[in-house]
C-alpha cells in the first residue's frame, strides 16, 4: 500500500522520538542498577571495617559506616552537586551550576530532565566511597561525631572539588594540563587517601599499638572472615562505581573527558587490574586482608586509563601497585608512626598516585577532546594537586576538631570498647568474648 | 492543603510538590540542613554524657 510523503515524514518522526525515548530510559535503567550496585561497596565497608575491629569495637566501626551513608545523601544534596557543576574552572562559579542548587526545578522530579537524579543518585554514592574510604583507617579511638563531620567535609565538599577538577569535561586540569583520570583514581582515591593521613596525624595511633621503644604491636581484628567478604564485596561494587564513570549517549560510549570508550574495555582492564593487585600482593605479604587489599590497589592502579590499556599491561601495572603499597603502608606504620587500622592511606591515597603517574607513563600521547594530550608531566602535577587537596583540609580541620575535644574518645572509652561506650546494642550478647580475641593490652589473656 | 504546581499534565516539565513556590523549597533545605545539624550536636552531647559516666 503507497504512503504519500507526509505520512511517511510522520511516521519517521514518531520512530525517532520512540528511539531517543528508548535511549533516554537505557541510560536511566543504566545509571540506576550502577548506583544499586555500589550500595555493595557499603556493604563491604561495613563487613570490612567491622571484622577489621577487634569485638569491643565491631558496632562503634559499624555505626561509623551507616551514619556516614546516611549524612552523604543530603549533605551531596544540599551542597555537593552544585559544587560539582560550579567549580571546574578554580574557584569561579560556573554558569549553569545553578541547576544543582537544591531549590532548582531540575533537583526533583521532572518531565525534561531524566538526568539530573540519576546522575545525582551516582555521584552520591561516590561520595559515600570517598567518606567511607577514610572511615577504616580511624577505627578504635574516633569520636563518631567528629568523624560524621570529617566524613560529610570530605565527602560533600572536598572530592568534589577534586572531581569538578579533574573528573569533568571542562575540569582544569584536564583543560590546562591533559589530565586523564576516567576511574577517578584521583579524584575519589587520592584525595580521601591524603585527607585521610592528615586526620591520622591529628587522630593518634590506638592505645598499645605502639610500644615505648617504637616497636610496632598488630592489633587484630575480631573476625577476618568478616572483613575478607566485605573487601570482596567492595570490588564487586566497584564494577558498579566503574559502570557509573563512562557515558551513555544511546549510540556510543564516551569516558566523563568526552572522549570514545567502550563498556568492554572497562571490563577487560578492571577485571585484569584485580588480579594483577591481588597477585602483587600476595607476592609481598602472604597475607588474605592485604590481597583482597591488593584487589582494590589493582582497580586503582589501572582506574586512569582503564579505557586506553592492553589489558596485559593493566594487570601488570595493578601487579606492580600490589606489590609497592603494603611496602609503603609498612613504612607508614614503621617509620613514621602512623596508625592507619586498614592500610587507606596506602591503598587509596598512594595506590591513586601510582595509578595517575602509570597513566603518564603508559597512555602519555592520546589526545583530549579538551586540552593537551596525555602526559607525563600532567598526570604528576595532577596527582599531587590531588594530594595536596586531600591533605591540607584533613589535616587543619582535624586539628580543629581536636583542639575543641571533638576527634578523639576518651582513654577510658577507648580501653573498655567503643560499644560500651557508646552503642545501646551488643554485637555478640549470647558469647562472653575472650579477651585475647578482644587484643585489649590492658586485659589479660585467658592463660594469664 | 494543594502542593501540586500544576493543574494539568499538558506540557508539564518539573511538578514536584511546591515547585511553584521556590521560597518553600528554600525553606526545606534549610530545615533539612538544620536536622542534619541538630542530629550531629546530639550526638555530640550523647558521647560526651557517655563519657562522663564510665
Amino acid at each position: 500500500m503507497e504512503q504519500s510523503v507526509p505520512e511517511l515524514m510522520a511516521r519517521l518522526d514518531s520512530l525517532e522520538s520512540s528511539l531517543s525515548m528508548a535511549t533516554t530510559i537505557n541510560s536511566e535503567v543504566f545509571y540506576w542498577w550502577c548506583t544499586a550496585l555500589m550500595l555493595a561497596i557499603h556493604a563491604g565497608f561495613l563487613a570490612y571495617e567491622m571484622g577489621a575491629s577487634r569485638a569491643k569495637n565491631a558496632l562503634a566501626s559499624g555505626m561509623k559506616n551507616l551514619i556516614a551513608f546516611a549524612f552523604l545523601i543530603p549533605a551531596f544534596y544540599y551542597i555537593g552537586w552544585w559544587i560539582y557543576l560550579a567549580f571546574p574552572t578554580g574557584f569561579s562559579i560556573s554558569d549553569g551550576s545553578e541547576a544543582g542548587l537544591p531549590w532548582s526545578e531540575y533537583m526533583g522530579p521532572n518531565l525534561t530532565d531524566n538526568a539530573s537524579g540519576i546522575f545525582y543518585a551516582a555521584f552520591t554514592l561516590f561520595a559515600a566511597t570517598t567518606a567511607s574510604i577514610m572511615s577504616g583507617s580511624v577505627i578504635e579511638r574516633i569520636r563518631i561525631s567528629g568523624f560524621t563531620i570529617l566524613a560529610l567535609f570530605l565527602g560533600a565538599v572536598v572530592w568534589v572539588f577534586g572531581a569538578s577538577w579533574g573528573w569533568h569535561p571542562d575540569g582544569w586540569l584536564t583543560t590546562e594540563w591533559g589530565l586523564h583520570d576516567v576511574g577517578a583514581a584521583g579524584a575519589v582515591h587520592t584525595v580521601a587517601g591524603f585527607f585521610t593521613l592528615g586526620v591520622l596525624i591529628n587522630l593518634g595511633p590506638r592505645i598499645g599499638r605502639f610500644n615505648a621503644d617504637g616497636t610496632v604491636n598488630n592489633i587484630n581484628g575480631h573476625n577476618m572472615p568478616m572483613s575478607l567478604i566485605g573487601l570482596m564485596l567492595i570490588v564487586m561494587g566497584f564494577f558498579g562505581f566503574l559502570g557509573g564513570c563512562i557515558i551513555y549517549t544511546g549510540d556510543t560510549w564516551m569516558t566523563i573527558y568526552n572522549t570514545p570508550a567502550t563498556l568492554s574495555a572497562f571490563a577487560f582492564n578492571t577485571l585484569m587490574g584485580v588480579a594483577g593487585g591481588m597477585i602483587g600482593a600476595y607476592l609481598v605479604t602472604r597475607d588474605p586482608f592485604w590481597m583482597m587489599s591488593g584487589a582494590l590497589i589493582g582497580v586503582i592502579s589501572s582506574a586512569p586509563a582503564l579505557d586506553l590499556y592492553y589489558p596485559g599491561l593493566a594487570f601488570l601495572i595493578s601487579f606492580g601497585g600490589g606489590c609497592v603499597m603494603p611496602k609503603l603502608n609498612d613504612i607508614l606504620v614503621g617509620k613514621f608512626k602512623i596508625d592507619d587500622a586498614v592500610g587507606a592511606v596506602a591503598v587509596h591515597g598512594f595506590g591513586g598516585v601510582w595509578g595517575l603517574v602509570m597513566a603518564g607513563i603508559f597512555a602519555s600521547g592520546y589526545p583530549n577532546v579538551a586540552g593537551p594530550e596525555i602526559s607525563f608531566v600532567g598526570q604528576l602535577s595532577s596527582a599531587v594537586v590531588f594530594m595536596v587537596l586531600g591533605f591540607a583540609p584533613g589535616y587543619v580541620l582535624s586539628y580543629i576538631l581536636k583542639v575543641v575535644g571533638l576527634l578523639r574518645v576518651t582513654e577510658a572509652a577507648e580501653v573498655a570498647g567503643l560499644d560500651k561506650a557508646e552503642v545501646p546494642a551488643s554485637a555478640y550478647p549470647e558469647s562472653s568474648v575472650p579477651a585475647a580475641f578482644t587484643n585489649d593490652p590492658t586485659s589479660p589473656t585467658p592463660a594469664e | 492543603m494543594n502542593t501540586a504546581p500544576l493543574t494539568s499534565w499538558e506540557g508539564a516539565e518539573a511538578y514536584f510538590t511546591f515547585a511553584d513556590k521556590p521560597a518553600l523549597l528554600v525553606l526545606f533545605t534549610l530545615v533539612g540542613i538544620g536536622v542534619c545539624v541538630y542530629t550531629i550536636a546530639s550526638m555530640a552531647i550523647h558521647e560526651n554524657k557517655s563519657y562522663k559516666d564510665m
